[in-house]
């Protein structure tokens, strides 16, 4: 693959193409987490839920590294999107401490 | 012996890769060893602001000066926006009380040079016009910036890269021994060695036990900074804000403000940028918890409420991320700069608190010249590691 095929999204919410991630890697930058924070691939609306494991699997052929190493297992709260208003309104003193 | 360098440089967040390009701009030949992977640290947990406003006037202020001109310079040194930009500052007053305290602050800045003013109820809501009725006023300044860390990091490792320098990942520095010729042997977690006369401990929240491993002393303090993320909204105001409330308490303590046991107990203070990507960032905690930087959702439920209650149409805004950084604050409020007279090669460049990101181009350069001409210049002599003693108490200097 080479050329115009690589300028498609691989993050749709941040629009990073699969050239800029490539590039990072090419750089050195080999976790899903390095490459999220240096192309904001991830970082966007879905968090990465639909483009983490593409990633991964791009940083493992382009390293040689197996897959299961390059996947990330934790995921930053909230895992879903939610509107402020949902936290806000139970009670924060309801807490023993 | 994995190689041998004229500086190694422990720590490779926004300080460390500061020191690291300018030393390198410097003809250095440096390796930067960090124990996380990009951005680990608090560098990467934070908002990106270059804050004039909660400076008091003196040295902090005076170096965040220099360091936003030179930011202007990294823009084009870097080849890179860095996520520059100027939207100006406001920090907003509850009553006559916080306005009194933030009149005199004013006063006091402007006679140092910083642009700013107070504006009337009705002027802030020109510039604001979502806030809440509670507030009675603002500050604004025209020269509040930020920078989007994660740019600035990943320009300055590469350009400095592409001079030599050499960034090693995942390689937490676990001992640090000095051998016959009185050089540093820097021992890492996966087993390699690494020399160099020179060593400069940006270790952030960790520069503490960096310091240990040489018998020398940094009273440095893990601060936990949470942090929440907005998805994209069109910008709802003209510039980033503060709230005067968290910044009167340290102005003049003991100054009683409205805020729950909880709220005080969190360090809860307001701060809200617009950020790269459109979203905002708005914090922050101020809490002593040790090492963990996990979010809390008490944390989270907290900077919520008061984001609400402050803008209340940010209700139906989503937020799509938590994050927490680990602020290294030290007891004096200012950073930690300079050469540890007790191990001669050993400096420590830590300890900016909240002012890491606007601090970072300023650190990095006065350190590398401390490093070339081996001397501390006058003004600088405050921010010495020396002016602590191993018991904690400062020295009268």
């Amino acid at each position: 693959m080479d050329g115009k095929e690589k300028d498609f999204f691989i993050c749709r919410c941040e629009e990073v193409t699969l050239r800029e991630i490539e590039a990072v890697i090419d750089e050195g930058y080999t976790t899903i987490d390095d490459v999220k924070r240096i192309t904001r691939a991830g970082m966007g609306l879905c968090q990465g839920r639909s483009c983490s494991k593409v990633i991964a699997r791009i940083i493992a052929q382009r390293t040689g590294t197996p897959i299961e190493e390059v996947l990330q297992k934790n995921y930053r709260f909230p895992v879903r999107t939610e509107k402020m208003k949902t936290l806000e309104e139970e009670p924060t003193d309801a807490k023993d401490c | 012996m994995n190689g041998s360098y004229d500086v190694i440089v422990v720590g490779g967040g926004i300080i460390g890769l500061s020191c690291g390009y300018y030393l390198t701009k410097s003809r250095k030949r440096v390796l930067v060893v960090e124990s996380g992977g990009f951005a680990d640290g608090a560098s990467g947990a934070c908002d990106d602001m270059i804050l004039f406003q909660s400076k008091k006037p003196g040295i902090n202020l005076e170096l965040a000066f220099e360091s936003l001109e030179l930011y202007k310079s990294l823009v084009g040194e870097l080849e890179d926006s860095l996520g520059f930009d100027n939207l100006g500052g406001m920090v907003l007053i509850q009553n006559l009380e916080e306005l009194e305290i933030m009149e005199e602050f004013v006063r006091q800045q402007r006679s140092y040079g910083l642009d700013v003013e107070i504006l009337s109820n009705k002027e802030m809501r020109r510039k604001q016009p979502f806030l809440d009725e509670r507030f009675i006023a603002s500050t604004y300044s025209p020269m509040d910036s930020q920078a989007y860390p994660f740019s600035v990091m990943h320009k300055l490792a590469q350009k400095s890269r592409s001079m030599g320098m050499k960034v090693l990942h995942h390689s937490p520095v676990i001992d640090i021994r000095v051998d016959g010729n009185g050089d540093f042997l820097v021992g890492t977690g996966r087993g390699e060695t690494f020399q160099a006369p020179v060593v400069v401990n940006a270790a952030g929240a960790w520069a503490g036990q960096i310091a240990r491993m040489v018998d020398a002393y940094v009273p440095i303090e893990p601060k936990r900074g949470q942090i929440i993320i907005t998805e994209k909204i069109p910008s709802i105001g003209e510039t980033n804000l503060w709230s005067a409330k968290y910044l009167v308490t340290k102005l003049r303590p003991g100054t009683e403000i409205d805020a729950t046991e909880a709220e005080m107990a969190l360090g809860l203070g307001f701060a809200m940028t617009r950020t790269e990507g459109d979203s905002y960032l708005i914090g922050s905690t101020r809490e002593y918890v040790g090492y963990d930087k996990g979010t809390t959702l008490e944390g989270i439920r907290a900077l919520i409420n008061q984001a609400t209650s402050y803008i209340p149409m940010l209700k139906d805004v989503n937020f799509i991320r938590a994050i927490a950084g680990l602020r290294p604050a030290t007891p004096d409020g200012k950073m930690i700069l300079g050469e540890h007279t007790s191990v001669e090669g050993f400096y420590t460049a830590a300890g900016h608190e909240g002012d890491g990101i606007s601090l970072a181009p300023i650190t990095g350069k006065l350190l590398a010249a401390m490093v070339d001409a081996h001397e501390v210049p006058q003004r600088l002599e405050e921010l010495s590691p020396n002016r602590f003693s191993a018991k904690g108490v400062m020295e009268v200097s």
